[in-house]
Order: structure tokens, then C-alpha cells, then sequence
């Protein structure tokens, strides 16, 4: 189902409950009575438009409207990118790191397995702090600037150093595998892990570590097919605009 | 068992969408990329260097099939035609999928294209479990051995190493260095101290 302005916010999550998480990113609670999409973000100052496009593109991985997506701009893109670094570090991974405790407390036989499975999601923990670090000193201020001199009549030519010591393509090629170890952690817990006692909790962090890499791969998604273009269209027209 | 990787080329929606339903019931296909953008193809295959390639040849200009002639060693190239094109399969592609046919032919026909032998000894493979000698690599890679030590400490070349590592990673479906660790520690190939 497509979502539009005029559907009921109740219906949206009804519908899918997996938007939840998307609206606490945009900062909207729930409560909103029978209230449609369009009113609820006028509320919370949310645009609309670029609400209903992310909503849409996380349910429909074919509906991706890199055309559309790409007319907004890239702060408002590079904001919801940040909300959902924020989401990982301080609502997904403590989950996570919350029931691989539980799971070590409760459970008396096969502690040493866990433990290693613990350390092993530090590990994962660390890498993806250091991806979403990086983006957020490097890549999105360059985005920024660049989108800055793109719509300037008369852009300063500094810009030009700027890119010639940066590109998209840079960030396009070492925007690592960051879900690699993610895929190796579900890997070992379904095939190889021998099933602890509390196989409850064992689920649940399956289940968790599952929502977490679906999150983090239309992340980045957004990035390579909707920031990454967009940026590298925009180089290109203040290359030529700079000749 | 490693699936065969199918993309998919056509402007329309429609037909992408459509064909890719199709395919996938057979088990041993995954549908990787569905493309509607001219540049996506040479990165299609560059990046995920796909088993095959199903595209209209009349839909792209021809130096940009030449292009994905030679990019593509391993991926073989299906033509999607209708009508009278039918008559002959064009040259540098392996079949031909007629848009018109219905969904037994299709299947048929796809059935006994990777049916074929050549391929068939390359990606097919029900053996999971892996060899003692994988599990002497496996265990000085969870030691964190390079793979020029191990190449040594074994007598065996580089390249030979990094062949059973990447059969190690395919039986496994585990790829980070870390995560073989916890694998070879899980089942007694190394003790935990080691790693200490």
C-alpha cells in the first residue's frame, strides 16, 4: 500500500508497525487521535513530503523514488540519516547489548559461548560507531558545502579545493561492508550456536539483530542511491559552472 | 548451495517486476538487481558480477552492449524478445526469453539453460561441511595468522590459501575474521585461550 497525505497516522501504523521507529526519528509520538499524515506533521514540523517518501521507500524497497527523493535537499536528507545514527547508538545496540546480558545471567551452562558472543558485538558495536563518526564529521559537512556552492550564482572558488580533496565517489568507495559482521552474528547464533537454556531470549535477540540490519541497509540505501547522485550531479555542475 | 544471480534490464516496470516473479520460483535463482537505468549495468556486473543477464538488446545502444560484452566474462547475457526477433538467438547471448510465451515455457527453458553442465560443476555444491584441510586453514585463521604465514606453515601457496578461505566463508556463511574465530572456537577447532 502507498501512503499518502490524507491516510489516518493510526492506519499507518496499524498497517505496517514497523514505521513506528521511523516516526519517533521524525519525533512524533503517538496519540494522534484520528488525525491524517498531513496534520500530524504539520504539528511536529515534519515535511510531509519527505516524510511520506521515506515511509513509503522503507516499506516498498520497489516503490524507491530516486527521482523524487533526490529533489529534496541534502539537509533534510542528511538529518534523517543523523536521527537514525542516533537510533542505533542509543536505542537499537543497548537493546541488543542489553539482552546478551540477560542471556549471560541467565544462563548457567554455556557461559564462555556468550561471552564470546558479546565481545564479538562490541566489536561490531565499535566498527559501526566509527562509520557513522565518520559520516557525520566528514562526509555530511562536505554534502553540505557542496549543496551550499551548487546553489550559488557565483560559487567561491574554494569550493574546488574542497573537492579536490574529497569527492562523493571517495565516500562512495569506502562506505564499507558495515553489516558483514552483523550477517556473520545471525549466521553462528542460527546454525552453529549450541541452544542455550533460555532459547526465549536466544530468539528475541535474533529477532532484534534482524530489525537492526534491515534498518541499517535501507540507511544505506538512501545514501548510495539517493545522497551519493545527487551530490555527484551537483560536483559536476559546479565543475562546469568553475571552468 | 550458492544460488545463481540473476539481473534484470528493461525500462518498463512492468516487465521487470513481472519476469523477476517468474524466475524466482525456481529454487536455485535469486534475483539481485532489478535495472532501469542504462549506467546501472556496467556496475551491476562490475560490483555483483551476476550469473546472467537478461536485457532487450534492442532496448540499449550498441556500443553500450559491446561495452557489456567485455566487462562480463562470467555473466552470461539472455535476450528478452516478442514477435518475429524470435527466429534466432543474437549474437553474444546465450537464449532467448519470448515476452509471449507463458510460464511453463519460461521456466522450461531457463531450467535447462542452467541445467547445463559447465555451470552446474562451478556453482553447485550440497557439500556443507568442510574439510580437514579447511579446518587446518580455518584454525590459523581464527589464530590470526596471515595468509602468507598459513601459505607457509602448511606449504601450500598463497593463492591455494585464499581459494579455501573463500570455500571456508561459502560453507559457513561466515565472512569477518572475528566470526571464524567464534565458529572455530565453538567447535573445539581452537581452544579459547589460544586466542588470548
Amino acid at each position: 500500500m502507498i501512503l499518502t497525505k490524507e491516510i489516518k497516522m493510526a492506519d499507518v501504523i496499524l498497517k505496517n508497525y514497523n514505521t513506528l521507529f521511523i516516526l519517533k526519528r521524525f519525533g512524533i509520538e503517538l496519540g494522534f487521535g484520528d488525525k491524517t499524515v498531513e496534520d500530524v506533521c504539520k504539528k511536529y514540523k515534519v515535511d510531509v513530503d519527505f516524510f511520506l517518501e521515506i515511509l513509503n521507500a522503507y516499506i516498498d524497497h520497489d516503490y524507491f523514488p530516486r527521482k523524487h527523493l533526490q529533489t529534496f535537499s541534502v539537509k533534510l536528507i542528511t538529518d534523517y540519516l543523523q536521527k537514525t545514527h542516533q537510533y542505533y547508538h542509543q536505542v537499537k545496540v543497548p537493546e541488543i547489548e542489553l539482552l546478551m546480558q540477560d542471556m549471560i545471567q541467565t544462563c548457567y551452562t554455556k557461559k564462555d559461548n556468550l561471552e564470546l558472543l558479546k565481545k564479538f558485538f562490541g566489536q561490531y558495536k565499535q566498527e559501526l560507531l566509527n562509520h557513522t563518526n565518520r559520516e557525520e564529521e566528514v562526509v555530511f559537512p562536505y554534502t553540505l558545502a557542496i549543496e551550499k556552492a551548487y546553489l550559488e550564482n557565483n560559487p567561491d572558488k574554494s569550493v574546488l579545493k574542497l573537492m579536490k580533496e574529497y569527492s562523493i565517489d571517495i565516500f562512495k568507495d569506502e562506505h564499507d561492508n558495515i553489516e558483514e559482521k552483523l550477517t556473520d552474528l545471525k549466521n553462528i547464533i542460527i546454525k552453529y550456536l549450541p541452544q542455550p537454556k533460555n532459547s526465549e531470549l536466544c530468539y528475541r535477540l535474533l529477532h532484534e539483530l534482524f530489525i537492526l540490519e534491515k534498518d541499517i541497509n535501507d540507511h544505506s540505501r538512501i545514501e548510495d542511491k539517493v545522497l551519493v547522485p545527487k551530490i555527484r550531479e551537483m560536483e559536476k555542475q559546479i565543475s562546469l559552472k568553475l571552468k | 548451495m550458492k544460488k545463481l544471480a540473476f539481473a534484470i534490464f528493461d525500462k518498463s516496470y512492468i516487465i521487470r517486476k513481472g519476469l523477476a516473479s517468474i524466475i524466482e520460483k525456481i529454487a536455485d535463482i535469486q534475483i539481485i538487481h532489478l535495472l532501469d537505468q542504462e549506467d546501472d549495468i556496467l556496475n551491476c556486473i562490475k560490483n555483483d558480477n551476476p550469473d546472467f543477464l537478461i536485457l532487450n538488446p534492442d532496448a540499449i545502444a550498441q556500443d553500450l552492449l559491446n561495452k557489456i560484452v567485455s566487462f562480463s566474462k562470467k555473466t552470461k547475457r539472455i535476450a528478452l524478445l516478442s514477435g518475429n526477433k524470435l527466429e534466432s538467438i543474437p549474437q553474444h547471448f546465450v537464449a532467448v526469453i519470448d515476452i509471449n510465451s507463458p510460464q511453463a515455457e519460461i521456466l522450461k527453458n531457463l531450467n535447462k539453460l542452467i541445467g547445463e553442465k559447465e555451470i552446474k560443476k562451478t556453482s553447485y555444491n550440497y557439500q556443507e561441511e568442510i574439510s580437514p584441510r579447511e579446518a587446518d586453514i580455518l584454525k590459523y585463521v581464527a589464530l590470526g595468522y596471515s595468509n602468507k604465514e598459513i601459505a607457509d606453515k602448511l606449504f601450500l601457496s598463497a593463492h591455494t590459501v585464499v581459494t579455501h578461505r573463500k570455500n571456508i566463508t561459502r560453507k559457513l556463511g561466515i565472512k569477518t575474521v572475528p566470526g571464524l574465530t567464534i565458529y572455530a572456537i565453538l567447535n573445539k577447532i581452537i581452544d579459547i585461550d589460544d586466542t588470548e
